[in-house]
């Protein structure tokens, strides 16, 4: 969905039109829960942070800046909602990379459930700063200037943060085998 | 041997497809001359397709429900008639009723299939009872955000009528539990949205309904002959658990 088409609906939930609010709802809930579900490794979680990110964005349309895009306004409020549950839980550290949940084993997975599962476990290993920009970057599709505005930071320190991520990742992974 | 950072960082930068004609050039000239560079690219880019590649994961289904039932309503332009004005609009086609008018002192059980059979034949017979229900004002009303159940429910009065209207959705059974002390209230009918699998039991000074995962709506109907004060206690239950507990409390306007 473009600016302008979000921008309409924003207006309209603004108005009081709960029709619009479903509309953004449909648009942005798959993105958000991903999003959450890969910085906090847990369904439930991942479900009540979505709910409350929503409830947010409903609550708080007043303080939306149309000069932005919306996606880097929820996207940033979803993952600043993660890391406070992550806080709250005090999961706010890194796994080790024994302790992350790999599931019940590759032998166990279909290929793509395996594959989902170690990548998930790798990236629990990551700092928050670090796994935030590879959920921006690899599954919201943001590019660096996307995800420089909604993590608000310069390009050159997303850059320097996905490269680090994908190195550590790698390395990781490879670890795994 | 190790990687210059700046062919590291044009081999990202290739990768995400943010690399200008010149860098590109650049890169693939040491891409050409340098193995190490090449198996580091090869690296990335097997990283990149895995994680790209990583399926989306489905919210669950019922999630959208939960969060539209815990928004606040507000006063939405286009929105569909209200649950009231719909149920007494057109009652026969829509809905399933009860009414149980004297059931108070008494335990009055029935299910959803019961509602459903006795549906049309006390439908007007409750529409006679409630005067002017669409104007029923709003005493009082909670929003619920709980894991297992999200929505509204609301404290309206009418006349000597005072309708609980609950707008929730579960993601598992709940069971829902109105009390209230004053024991010149009594229950006098019950309404709900076609649906399967709930249950209604009244009692003195109590209501229960049992709703399956799902969103529903439901009216329940209790006579306030003296327009007393008064507040009715809820509970609700998940597996036998109280997951969340509220009181909304009604006084008549002088």
């Amino acid at each position: 969905m473009g600016k302008t088409d979000d921008t309409k609906l924003i207006e309209r939930c603004i108005s009081g039109d709960r029709q619009a609010f479903e509309a953004l709802l449909a648009e942005y809930e798959k993105p958000v829960y991903n999003a959450a579900y890969r910085m906090l490794n847990s369904p439930d979680d991942a479900r009540d942070v979505t709910q409350t990110v929503f409830l947010k964005v409903f609550e708080n349309f007043g303080q939306y800046d149309p000069s932005r895009r919306f996606f880097s306004w929820i996207y940033r409020i979803t993952l600043n909602e993660s890391i406070n549950w992550l806080g709250k839980a005090n999961r706010l550290e890194p796994l080790t990379f024994e302790a992350a949940d790999e599931g019940n084993g590759p032998e166990q997975e279909l290929e793509s459930a395996r594959v989902s599962a170690s990548v998930q476990a790798a990236l629990m290993t990551l700092k928050t700063d670090y796994r935030t920009v590879v959920i921006l970057k690899h599954f919201l599709g943001c590019s660096y200037l996307e995800i420089s505005e909604t993590l608000e930071l310069p390009e050159k320190t997303v850059k320097s943060r996905l490269y680090t991520a994908r190195q550590q990742l790698k390395d990781k992974l490879t670890k795994m085998g | 041997m190790a990687i210059e950072q700046k062919f590291t960082d044009l081999i990202n930068a290739d990768l995400d497809g943010e690399i200008s004609d010149a860098e590109k050039a650049e890169l693939q000239q040491f891409l050409n001359e340098n193995a190490a560079g090449r198996a580091l690219h090869d690296e990335l880019s097997s990283l990149c397709g895995t994680l790209d590649g990583v399926e989306q994961e489905d919210p669950p289904p019922y999630l959208r429900h939960i969060i539209m039932n815990s928004v606040p309503k507000t006063q939405a332009t286009s929105e569909s008639p209200g649950f009231l004005k719909v149920l007494f609009a057109t009652p026969a086609l829509k809905y399933a009723m009860t009414f149980a008018a004297g059931v108070f002192l008494t335990l009055s059980i029935v299910n959803s299939s019961q509602i459903s059979d006795q549906a049309l034949d006390n439908v007007t017979g409750l529409v006679g009872t409630v005067a002017e229900p669409v104007n029923a004002a709003i005493a009082d009303s909670v929003v619920l955000r709980e894991v297992d159940i999200a929505g509204t429910v609301s404290l309206r009065s009418t006349g000597s009528l005072l309708i609980l209207d609950f707008d929730l959705v579960s993601a598992d059974q709940i069971e829902i539990q109105a009390e209230y002390t004053d024991s010149t209230i009594w229950f006098n009918g019950f309404a709900q949205l076609a649906s399967k699998g709930t249950t209604v039991a009244a009692e003195a000074g109590r209501v229960r309904l049992g709703m399956d995962e799902g969103k529903r709506r439901y009216a329940v109907y209790l006579q306030n002959e003296s327009d007393r004060n008064t507040t009715v206690s809820l509970s609700f239950l998940a597996d036998g658990e109280v997951v969340h507990q509220a009181n909304l409390k009604y006084s008549p306007i002088d």
